[in-house]
């Protein structure tokens, strides 16, 4: 329990400032949505001049963008990728930072198995993330409320919320297994950022659409948006590996850590 | 000379790791556009017709993606979003990490004088930042020549990398000034990338909102947009001269601030 505390602690000013930083971009990107919405309307207009199977191919995803969840969708892409280097560089540094800050010979020789100690920690983490989200989530909220034109499905906005705890879970584990894996890690910043732009920028590179497996290869591209808009439900199969990778890696971590030298 | 090369041989490994990212993100995004090529020309008479802010959330903005050019200009956005990054996370590191890694005492009771150590680390800096944009150059000069078909890119791509290189300069002063500034050295690195990403988003905003246009002052992925560089527009000489004095200002914080810092150790 002083493990847990400590680190919460520990960890409560940066926790902050990431999840003011996550509001300040929902109600930057927002309070733009009606001048974009007006656009569209606008746009769709044009539309109708274009031969049928052009405006097939375009039209449902302007569309999305004029309603109030596929802007948030849009947006949704950056919030993720800032949640995502949060949970990751949480991760890699709430156990590594013991051997960094030399304060590992003074933590590892209280009568504490290094067991708790992990578990700990990782509650810890968990504990920081889930605190982001639900606060993250109040303002978008509210955001949204001042904004919309009409009214959205509350559940659909709920399902696509949540993805970015899920997304910021699957980094908190990565970010665990791959600071208990390397001896030692200099710069976490420089390590999480690495991890994190690259799969952002792999999902970039696969579009959701026609590249089937490849979407795999990014945590960004498990939970499709626009899928969720239209299904209100995620995709069963990328639920599943998201849940295989946190659960190797922790797995892994608690077995790597047993016996690590420190 | 000693430091200078201790810091060369330090930063080898993460250059190179670097290097492979842009060559990675610049291989497999041609190698997107391979088949994108053949579908796009219907599709671009539709992207002018749009809305600017609908362009900007699709990504495109002015540019014509059924061609080469016009392709690459989208690309060029994540390889400043890259190349920046390298850049203020180095020039940050590379002045705050003695005293992270509490090697400051070692360094700093040597009979050299704080100037000749942030001169020598700086250089350092500006050489891996030169090597990463050459890398940068030549990977899209082959990869990008192999896709053109007779367009000529060339003259476009290297003056976009120049403008790559001011940007990275920009973003290294900005690092080494927060480090010599910042009392806790741990800080200064997410500082500068706080900053670096805090511009790249407002970036994104100023296309969505035209109100906001004269914020471009403010982020420096405004300053040379590709839109304007790959259509022969060249690099606007106020922009150049802004970037240039920051760099130099933002020198001379590091020079100065750093010669009477209080060093933690």
């Amino acid at each position: 329990m002083n493990i847990f505390m400590h680190e919460i602690k520990a960890y409560r000013k940066s926790t902050f400032v990431w999840t003011l930083s996550l509001i300040a971009i929902v109600v930057l990107f927002m309070s733009m949505f009606p001048a974009i919405s007006r656009d569209i309307i606008e746009f769709q207009k044009l539309l109708e001049g274009f031969p049928e199977p052009v405006r097939k191919a375009l039209g449902l995803e302007v569309e999305n963008f004029g309603t109030i969840l596929g802007f948030y969708s849009y947006m949704f892409v950056y919030i993720t990728l800032c949640g995502a280097i949060q949970a990751m560089h949480i991760g890699t540094s709430i156990v590594s930072k013991e051997v960094r800050d030399k304060t590992a010979d003074f933590l590892l020789t209280k009568p504490v198995s290094r067991t708790k100690i992990l578990t700990a920690k990782l509650l810890a983490a968990l504990t920081t993330i889930v605190m982001t989200n639900i606060v993250f989530f109040i303002g978008t909220t509210i955001m949204i409320a001042q904004v919309q034109t009409q009214s959205y499905s509350t559940k659909n906005f709920i399902l696509i919320s949540l993805t970015l705890f899920f997304l910021q879970v699957i980094f908190l584990t990565l970010g665990i297994i791959v600071s208990i894996i390397f001896p030692t890690i200099k710069s976490v910043l420089t390590v999480s950022l690495g991890t994190v732009f690259s799969f952002f920028i792999i999902g970039l590179l696969v579009s959701t659409t026609g590249d089937g497996g490849k979407r795999y290869l990014s945590p960004f591209k498990y939970f499709d948006q626009a899928y969720i808009i239209e299904n209100a439900s995620y995709e069963t199969s990328f639920v599943l590996v998201g849940m295989g990778i946190v659960i190797i890696s922790l797995g892994t971590s608690y077995i790597i850590y047993m016996k690590k030298d420190i | 000379m000693n430091i200078f090369m201790r810091e060369m041989k330090a930063y080898r490994k993460s250059l190179f790791i670097w290097s492979v990212g842009i060559l990675f993100l610049i291989g497999a995004s041609m190698a997107k556009y391979a088949g994108l090529s053949t579908t796009g020309q219907s599709m671009n008479e539709i992207l002018t017709a749009m809305p600017k802010s609908l362009q900007a959330i699709m990504g495109t903005g002015a540019l014509d993606i059924s061609k080469v050019s016009g392709y690459f200009g989208v690309l060029y956005i994540y390889l400043l979003l890259m190349a920046t990054m390298h850049a203020a996370m180095l020039g940050a590191t590379i002045i705050a990490k003695e005293e992270r890694d509490k090697t400051a005492e070692f360094l700093f009771v040597k009979p050299v004088s704080r100037t000749s150590i942030i001169c020598a680390k700086l250089s350092v800096a500006v050489v891996n930042i030169v090597m990463l944009n050459i890398v940068a150059g030549i990977s899209s000069l082959y990869l990008v020549g192999t896709y053109s078909e007779g367009e000529s890119v060339k003259a476009d791509i290297i003056l976009a990398m120049s403008a790559m290189l001011i940007l990275q300069l920009l973003f290294l002063t900005i690092g080494s000034a927060i480090a010599a500034i910042s009392k806790k050295p741990k800080l200064a690195v997410a500082i500068s990338t706080g900053i670096l990403l805090m511009t790249y988003i407002l970036s994104i905003a100023i296309d969505l909102n035209k109100k906001l246009t004269l914020l471009k002052y403010l982020t420096p992925f405004k300053y040379f947009e590709a839109k304007i560089v790959m259509n022969g527009g060249g690099l606007e000489r106020k922009f150049i001269i802004l970037s240039l004095s920051i760099v130099i200002i933002f020198s001379l914080i590091t020079f100065v601030f750093y010669r009477k810092k209080d060093l933690q150790v």
